[in-house]
């Protein structure tokens, strides 16, 4: 059975190198938010197995987002990965405290992403 | 099944590179934006503005370049987003540095095929 995968990301080139990774790769059926806010209603819409989710975005940043998708019960027990481009241990394990599946690093192999998330979330 | 695997990466490779020609104008931007940073530094003339832009493009260029199999790209450009984001103030005298770090980032960008 397709996974169900939605991205969250602002940066066109990642949101789409993503998708053409785990669609032609893994076969999973991906949809694509540009935005925080436009995530949460595609969230509640589309009911994916898991979000990966950019944290670096303006308006709505994924931690917020990620808040928003806890709080709302149509959303709540979605798996979600943050992707993130930051190094830094101070950041890794401030993502990391907020309760998320995992969290990704930026730049990702378009090769193994579905490897890597199914690796994390027990899919196999 | 193993051959299917292959055909799935040999497409995907192309693909890629389908992407990375499209989107290489707005790589080729944010490159601009870090140069246009140093050459402000150069004169004494680096705004906050400017310099929190050169550190975004920097940390978009970081992400996404080794995406496309350019890792030397990543660590020039996360080095770049390290100085331009940092708390201390930058001399004019390390315009030269910046500057030799961004003309390999282009070389780098502009060497994939």
């Amino acid at each position: 059975m397709a996974r169900k995968i939605l991205i969250i990301d602002d940066e066109d080139d990642i949101r789409e190198v993503a998708a053409l990774s785990l669609e032609s790769v893994a076969g999973w059926e991906v949809m694509v938010a540009s935005s925080g806010a436009q995530g949460l209603v595609r969230a509640a819409e589309y009911q994916p197995d898991a979000i990966l989710l950019d944290v670096m975005m303006p308006g709505m940043d994924g931690p917020t987002t990620f808040r928003e998708l806890r709080k709302n019960p149509a959303t709540s027990r979605i798996p979600v990965l943050l992707l993130t481009a930051k190094v830094q241990s101070t950041d890794q394990r401030r993502f990391a405290d907020l309760g998320v599946e995992a969290v990704l690093f930026k730049p990702f192999d378009p090769l193994t992403l579905s490897t890597q998330i199914s690796g994390v979330l027990g899919w196999h | 099944m193993e051959s299917t695997t292959k055909t799935a990466q040999t497409d995907l490779v192309a693909a890629l590179d389908k992407l990375w020609t499209r989107f290489l104008p707005d790589i080729r931007e944010r490159v601009a934006v870090v140069e246009s940073a140093v050459e402000s530094l150069r004169k004494g003339l680096l705004s906050t503005g400017q310099r929190e832009a050169a550190a975004s493009a920097a940390h978009k260029l970081a992400g996404v370049l080794g995406t496309f199999n350019l890792d030397r790209g990543t660590v020039l450009a996360r080095e770049l987003e390290l100085i331009f984001s940092g708390a201390d103030s930058l001399d004019p005298a390390s315009a030269d540095r910046l500057d030799a770090m961004a003309a390999e980032l282009r070389s780098v960008i502009e060497s994939r095929k």
